[in-house]
């Protein structure tokens, strides 16, 4: 678990990571609640936003490495390409889950709504992986930080109002609602929906298994290996 | 590498028809739960596209499918995968068996042919395209090794032609060794002989008769010193000779050639290669060129023979060496030496071969 | 006027930097549009469609964002790889950094004026009053492209400088008040109003389509006093980063 040490240990020695790591989640905690829409607090809507910009900033570090040779000098040490990913995904998610653990619970302490908050904290969390892998997927297509990085944040933007994160599905034209079932980010809406209205425990299961099934799809697809 | 190219189309097919899917799926009224129908298949696909998965693995598309058929119309469209792939593997007979869903399917069956029938014939096309392909990879490498073959042959009969001009050389030395000694040795031997025994004489007929002796002998050996070499000089040109010869009998135009060094340096099969030089420029020249001067420069230092031949004519820049020239640099790079082209000013032919050192 | 045969090549930079091409102006496009299509429905109390109302904030909302391309160019040659270079050349080095300056809200202008052709002919919203429009773009290209040659100037580290800048970006769409409705205070009434470029173009345009003129000009007069202000606070932060 040596790379998975050195993940964390890098992830939180810069400075700049530490404060976007820290600091945007607790002020989600502040944000107030809505009128009619949405129905959770505003933090809790755009978390969801705020786990894809940590998930894609997380996956750079593995865009870096490539970039500076840190995988060829892996492929010829003793250690696999399954090792190198693994060790550092789940040194990401950690980090991800401790967020939403501040989040979830750091909500209740301050006193918010929540309705169940363990299933929300559930929720993050395979919204979490999910966010991830298709960060994962993301890079495997670039060599360089900046472009990614930024070709992703207009992504960002695109999904989270086309998957009806910014704006309710409900008043969506009916050809793009469902066009939304597309974007993992409407099956994070449709969760926190759940969250306030559901009733039938399948129907999360559901919602949590299709963000499953997108975080397995992504992960194929971006852990081959590149080496330039 | 080369097995990337009909692999890119398969893999595109695979996933367009992912992508078909979703259309149908938002085009369709089926439930949010239907999706994971097109989720579970876009993993199948995507595990494709990674690694190479058995055949069998087909099973898990049609059961998948299977699974959905009670709950989305989707299902039936998404058996096109399975049938696709198993035509890609060569297992038709297979994968037409899937067409039975077509008698379950409620809505819209005889599209669904259509489909399924242009799925099995991308799946057939893709199959032979492989295996083509490989049958072509396989031809390409044997016509390389065979080129490689011919080369190498090439290479070691050029040096077999060496190494026997080198033993020919040899026994020709050992000849005129053996003829001199048959022919010149026992005279000149017994005059000098007799001549020392002249010196102790003192009968002076019989002194008188010993001279005679030995002018008959001197006589003798000089008659045969010169057929000896009477019958061993070749009756065709050799070395140097051979090239101002050439140069000689050339008509067509004005040809300089200075030569400079010793020529006997040379050896045999070297002016045989200097000899083919000259003569295959001078024809290209004839053949080609309109130039009117030709330049011949041929110098022997103790370590190498250079043959530089220019002439004043101009050559179209893109024209390029023609197989004589190229059998010639092998040659020549053979001997251990080189042969090189410029085409700026006229056309420059400059060749350089190492002498062998002691003969 | 050397610096003037340096113009063509700022102008090929800009228009070859795809990814700002790609940022400020396809993304705008399709944000636009696909908020078009689910808005489309929609109409706001005083009985205009509400797409336009957004279309005008969009447009005005990738202005804040308009100085990247200029804080990356003066910091590659003033600053970074090409400070030898530009240092070396027989002209004016601050002539050259307004000329910079110039071209990229040119650039930015014209980014705007393309964005608003595109939703008058493609998705059919009419501009009211096209001049002002274009003067209000203009106001916003250069007070981003100032705020962001300040940080440029006043951090050491560019990559911050840059963090900055995003900052100042969303920082102002936030405090609009355009994702979640802000607490009632003193400090956010005042940066959702009066001390927020965004809404203040926002009002002054809509305004100016009531034809409040006076309003109209009274807040982009507050506009134009903000860039006076902190163009003078970017001369000084510049002069002393030279030395």
């Amino acid at each position: 678990m040596t790379i998975f040490r050195f993940a964390l240990k890098r992830v939180f020695g810069n400075t700049t990571n530490l404060i976007f790591l820290t600091i945007f989640p607790i002020a989600c905690i502040f944000l107030p609640k809505g009128e009619g829409w949405p129905f959770l607090p505003y933090g809790y809507q755009y978390f969801g936003i705020l786990i894809l910009f940590i998930g894609i900033r997380l996956a750079t570090i593995i865009l870096e490495d490539r970039g500076k040779g840190v995988v060829k000098r892996l492929a010829v040490a003793p250690v696999s390409h399954f090792q190198y990913l693994s060790q550092n995904l789940l040194a990401y998610s950690v980090i991800l889950i401790l967020q939403c653990a501040i989040v979830v619970y750091g909500g209740i302490l301050f006193g918010q709504e929540l309705y169940q908050p363990s299933r929300l904290f559930l929720l993050f969390v395979s919204f979490c992986f999910a966010s991830l892998a298709i960060a994962l997927a993301w890079i495997s297509f670039y060599r360089r930080k900046d472009t990614s990085f930024l070709l992703y944040m207009s992504l960002i933007f695109l999904i989270v109002v086309l998957g009806g994160l910014i704006i309710p599905i409900e008043i969506f034209p009916d050809l793009l609602k469902r066009i939304a079932v597309i974007f993992p980010t409407y099956w994070l809406a449709e969760g926190l929906n759940w969250i306030v209205f559901g009733e039938n425990i399948l129907d999360f299961l559901l919602i949590n298994s299709v963000l499953w099934l997108y975080t397995i799809v992504c992960i194929i697809i971006g852990s081959t290996r590149k080496i330039y | 590498m080369k097995q990337k190219e009909p692999m890119l189309f398969i893999n595109g097919w695979r996933f367009l028809t992912i992508g078909f899917l979703i259309h149908l799926w938002i085009i369709g009224e089926s439930t949010n739960g239907s999706f994971i129908l097109i989720l579970l298949l876009l993993i199948v696909t995507s595990l494709r596209w990674r690694f190479a998965l058995p055949i069998w693995f087909v099973l898990v598309d049609v059961f998948i499918c299977f699974l959905f058929t009670p709950h989305t119309n989707i299902s039936y469209y998404a058996l096109a995968l399975p049938i696709f792939e198993l035509a890609l593997k060569g297992k038709w007979l297979l994968s037409l068996l899937i067409f039975i869903s077509l008698f379950f399917a409620q809505a819209a069956s005889s599209l669904l042919f259509w489909f399924y029938l242009q799925t099995f014939f991308f799946g057939v096309f893709s199959f032979i395209s492989l295996k083509n392909q490989v049958v072509y990879r396989q031809e390409a490498d044997e016509q390389r090794k065979a080129r490689y073959e011919l080369e190498r042959m090439k290479i070691d009969l050029l040096e077999a032609n060496q190494s026997a001009s080198h033993q020919a050389k040899l026994m020709e030395r050992n000849r005129i060794a053996s003829e001199l000694h048959d022919h010149l040795g026992h005279d000149l031997t017994g005059a000098s002989l007799a001549l020392q025994a002249y010196e102790y004489i003192q009968d002076s007929r019989e002194a008188e008769k010993l001279l005679q002796e030995v002018k008959n002998r001197l006589k003798r050996s000089t008659k045969n010193l010169r057929d000896t070499v009477h019958n061993m000089t070749p009756t065709t040109w050799m070395g140097i000779e051979s090239l101002e010869n050439i140069a000689h009998y050339f008509q067509q135009l004005d040809i300089n050639l200075q030569k400079s060094g010793d020529m006997q340096a040379v050896s045999a099969h070297q002016w045989g290669l200097l000899e083919a030089c000259l003569k295959e420029a001078l024809t290209n020249v004839a053949r080609h060129s309109n130039a009117t001067i030709v330049e011949v420069d041929l110098q022997v230092t103790e370590s190498i023979v250079r043959l530089l031949i220019q002439d004043n004519g101009s050559v179209e820049k893109n024209s390029h060496t023609g197989s004589g020239l190229r059998s010639l640099q092998i040659r020549s790079r053979s001997m251990g030496g080189s042969l090189s082209i410029n085409r700026k000013n006229g056309f420059l032919l400059v060749c350089v071969i190492p002498l062998e050192k002691g003969g | 006027m050397r610096v003037l045969s340096t113009v063509k090549f700022t102008v090929l930079r800009m228009a070859r930097n795809y990814i700002v091409l790609l940022l400020l102006l396809v993304i705008p496009i399709i944000l636009i549009t696909i908020f078009s299509f689910i808005l489309s429905e929609s109409v706001t109390e005083t009985g205009v469609p509400y797409h336009y109302q957004n279309a005008l904030t969009m447009v005005l909302v990738f202005q804040l964002f308009a100085g990247a391309i200029v804080m990356y160019l003066i910091d590659h040659d003033l600053f970074k790889e090409n400070r030898m270079r530009i240092y070396t050349l027989p002209f004016n080095q601050r002539m050259y950094a307004f000329s910079i300056m110039i071209c990229g809200a040119g650039y930015s202008i014209l980014l705007g004026v393309l964005l608003m052709i595109y939703t008058q002919f493609v998705l059919g919203i009419i501009w009211a009053n096209w001049a002002w429009m274009i003067y209000i773009i203009s106001l916003m290209a250069i007070l981003s492209i100032i705020v962001c040659l300040i940080f440029t100037f006043s951090v050491k580290k560019y990559k911050i400088a840059e963090r900055l800048s995003e900052l100042y970006g969303v920082g102002f769409v936030v405090l609009a008040g355009l994702f979640f409705p802000m607490p009632e205070n003193i400090f956010f009434d005042f940066f959702g109003t009066y001390g927020n470029p965004l809404t203040l173009s926002i009002m002054s345009i809509n305004e100016m389509g009531q034809s409040n003129t006076g309003k109209a000009w009274f807040q982009a007069n507050i506009l134009l006093v903000a860039i006076v202000l902190l163009f003078i606070v970017m001369l000084n932060l510049g002069r002393r980063r030279k030395l």
